[in-house]
């Protein structure tokens, strides 16, 4: 058996295989993310929570990936042609029931304001409705209830996304989800820089990523990044590891 | 071909009086102004500011472009008297064929004079018209443009000389930014140069936009008379049981007829340049209009105009019915229409058919043109009107960027319905606001904007509260943030920045001043002080 699958064409043996698993189709997350996500992008069909101070700057950072906007942190906000990107399409996502989100800022991290829908109130009976109906047809619905999801609705809403291979996003670091999201990014905010005491400005801030799955664990250690850096985007902190391995030469 | 032009329709829906200044604005650019406003060296393309500043009187009017098309059917309705054959191109701009007409009132200058007598009594006063009549719509449209109002207020090219009348035009008005702009930089910088050259060669170069901009610029219709087709039976009809009164029903079913329509017609390798609305009410009368679009008329655009279409109808049927019971004299009303619930029975429609009136082989202007995308846009466009069916028509949003200082104000939610989905919205990019905006907040943006600001007391190490003072300075060094529950030390702070909006305007003017802290628990916050009081408006989250 072995010895045929090695002299059949792996082409014909992709074709083979059989139907792909949602899991094996990912959404691509930042660059700087993906030694610590698992299978290195985040999984159809599964839910991610943003947690911790700075996290709905990380979770703009990766909305602004998923959608296949132009890729934060790289060269400083250049305006982009659009050709290929406009027609290969790219996702679309809703942000359900979030107020106080404020888009101006999604779009300084890269998210496509021509690709976002938003409900600003879905009203307290309907919240799981709207989600459910916005699951079926954007890739990513960000979302953060004020009150505690039922567990029926969760088990709608995870099959919802499982069967349409969609993401719900926690913004409120899945704290009223009434389990345990797929994959939680922990971001804990280190401090910001060129603010002085009445001088400056706020201009970049230096964060860690962790990154904790329901199945996996917490992922090996975080990595350092500047969220945003100072031309808005993600990036990693490339400083600090500088900063350690002169540290190392000098020992 | 006639045309008769309401220069500035969009200043005129708003039932401005001409002797008042005032202006529709589009993104910080005035599109339209009104005589008065002219008078005082607004024009339109200039930016709102400068308006403002050249004329501080200025009424600064938002584009309601459902109002201007439903207002525009008077005009239309007027013309029907003269011949039956209106076109409408879009609110402010009518059309139909002379041959019938000048030959029954005794020649194109006895034509215009008829055309004024009718339809100035419906402007009433509010707007004024022009009239040019040419061989082809485009000469006719640059005709009526052409009037001069001190010599009167249409312009007639005879038969045959419509080229002639073209030649001297500057290469720009030919409609398409783009090439004009190839044109003038390779020395044709008129129509005339650009008309004298070979058919054969502006095609081999230019394609078919340059073929279609050639036969413009040679007083031609957009599309050779051999190529239309005789539209074959493909219209669509929806009924109503019960019969329709609101326009949001009406409007619902136009999307759903405009979609259907547009599968048929693209199924066939068609597109629409013309498109008849028909609607038939509850006591039998029969209305049609016509509408013409350069290029073609995509479903969006189709839809777009039955419900202007189907608006302008009810809103008559409304106004005739005020008459009836002397409520209202005028032949309609300029005032915000009053709710549609009260229309009584008899003004129902039934049935709305759209016919397509003139068909031209489809040439890839059309909306599907990238494929998955324009699908993709369709299946996030039906989950959205199951959301509105659900929770109501504003429900969903979509973002547009706007000018602004503050965190929320740069950026606007306008109602998914008003938009495509699946077309480019240039409103979207971030580069539709034309910079600059002194005063706005240094990048980043904050990414949590407090719905319901908090009030908070920003106090000195002493304990004494801190003001802002007229030379936008703070009173005293921060150095306690006081929340409702909580107290943080300040560690760093910036600012404060300060914004004297609108200081021209007693009701909206605002006094504000933002300044930026980053507490002890390392969270950076942005607080404004308006009226002597602190809000947290933003956080950095």
């Amino acid at each position: 058996m072995a010895v045929l699958a090695e002299r059949l064409d792996p082409e014909l043996l992709s074709k083979l295989k059989p139907v792909t698993l949602a899991q094996d189709r990912l959404i691509e997350v930042p660059e700087v993310l993906k030694p610590l996500v698992p299978w290195g992008g985040l999984q159809r069909g599964t839910s991610v929570a943003f947690d911790g101070v700075g996290s709905w700057s990380l979770a703009m950072a990766v909305m602004a990936v998923a959608l296949g906007g132009q890729a934060a942190g790289q060269a400083p906000r250049q305006e982009q042609e659009h050709t290929i990107d406009e027609s290969s399409g790219g996702g679309w996502m809703a942000v359900v029931g979030v107020p106080s989100f404020n888009l101006a800022a999604a779009a300084g991290f890269g998210v496509r304001l021509d690709r976002l829908l938003v409900v600003e109130d879905p009203g307290p009976g309907r919240w799981a409705t709207v989600v459910a109906t916005l699951l079926e047809s954007v890739d990513l619905v960000a979302v953060a209830p004020g009150v505690r999801v039922g567990d029926r609705d969760r088990r709608r809403l995870s099959a919802r996304a499982r069967e349409q291979e969609s993401v719900l996003v926690h913004l409120d670091g899945g704290r009223t989800w009434p389990s345990l999201p797929d994959l939680t990014f922990q971001v804990e905010a280190q401090g910001w820089e060129g603010i002085g005491a009445g001088h400056g400005h706020l201009q970049r801030r230096r964060a860690t990523v962790a990154v904790r799955g329901r199945r996996t664990g917490v992922a090996s250690g975080g990595c350092e990044v500047w969220l945003p850096n100072e031309h808005g985007h993600l990036a990693p902190c490339l400083e600090a590891e500088n900063l350690i391995m002169q540290g190392c030469a000098t020992e | 071909m006639l045309v008769v032009w309401c220069p500035d329709w969009p200043v005129v829906a708003w039932g401005v009086p001409l002797d008042e200044p005032a202006a529709v604005v589009v993104a910080n650019r005035v599109i339209a102004c009104s005589p008065a406003a002219r008078a005082e060296g607004v024009s339109v393309g200039i930016r709102r500011r400068d308006a403002q500043g050249r004329c501080p009187d200025l009424a600064i009017l938002e584009r309601d472009v459902d109002r201007e098309g439903r207002l525009f059917e008077p005009v239309a309705v007027a013309l029907e008297a003269i011949t039956p054959e209106v076109e409408v191109a879009g609110p402010g701009l009518v059309g139909f064929p002379t041959r019938g007409p000048s030959k029954f009132f005794g020649g194109d200058e006895l034509l215009t004079d008829e055309v004024l007598a009718v339809v100035e009594p419906v402007l009433a006063g509010r707007g004024v018209c022009r009239i040019g009549v040419a061989d082809g719509v485009f000469a006719a449209r640059l005709a009526a443009r052409a009037v001069r109002t001190n010599i009167g207020n249409a312009v007639v090219i005879p038969p045959g000389e419509s080229a002639s009348f073209l030649a001297p035009i500057a290469i720009g008005e030919i409609g398409n930014p783009e090439l004009a702009d190839v044109l003038g930089r390779l020395g044709l910088t008129t129509l005339g140069a650009f008309a004298s050259l070979a058919a054969a060669d502006v095609v081999g170069r230019f394609g078919q936009a340059g073929q279609i901009a050639h036969r413009l610029a040679k007083g031609d219709d957009e599309h050779p008379p051999d190529l239309r087709r005789p539209a074959p039976d493909m219209a669509v009809t929806w009924q109503f049981e019960p019969a329709a009164i609101r326009i949001d029903r009406c409007a619902f079913a136009a999307k759903a007829l405009a979609d259907e329509l547009h599968a048929t017609l693209s199924a066939n390798g068609l597109a629409c340049v013309r498109v008849a609305i028909e609607a038939e009410t509850e006591s039998g009368d029969v209305h049609v209009r016509l509408w013409r679009h350069e290029g073609a008329l995509s479903a969006a655009a189709l839809a777009e105009r039955a419900r202007w279409q189907l608006d302008g109808w009810l809103h008559i049927a409304r106004a005739a019915r005020q008459v009836g019971s002397g409520g209202s004299t005028a032949a309609y009303d300029h005032a915000d229409a009053a709710e549609p619930d009260d229309v009584g029975v008899g003004a129902g429609i039934v049935r709305l058919s759209l016919i397509p009136d003139e068909v031209v082989p489809a040439t890839g202007r059309q909306l599907g043109f990238w494929g998955g995308r324009a699908e993709r846009a369709d299946e996030v466009t039906r989950a959205v009107a199951r959301i509105q069916g659900l929770l109501g028509p504003e429900s969903v949003s979509v973002p547009e960027w706007r000018g602004g200082r503050g965190p929320a104000e740069q950026i606007s939610l306008i109602p998914a319905a008003a938009v495509d989905l699946g077309e480019e919205r240039v409103a979207t990019k971030p580069h539709f606001v034309a910079d600059p905006w002194p005063g706005r907040l240094p990048m980043p943006a904050p990414a949590k904007v407090s719905a319901d600001p908090a009030a908070i007391d920003l106090l000195d190490a002493a304990g004494g509260s801190i003001g802002v003072t007229g030379r936008g300075e703070l009173t005293s060094w921060p150095a306690v943030v006081v929340g409702k529950m909580r107290r943080r030390t300040v560690q760093e702070w910036a600012g404060p920045w300060p914004a004297d909006e609108r200081w021209w305007d007693v009701m909206a003017h605002r006094r504000r001043a933002r300044m930026q802290v980053v507490l002890d628990d390392g969270s950076a916050h942005l607080l404004v002080i308006e009226d002597g009081t602190w809000w947290l408006e933003a956080s950095y989250h």
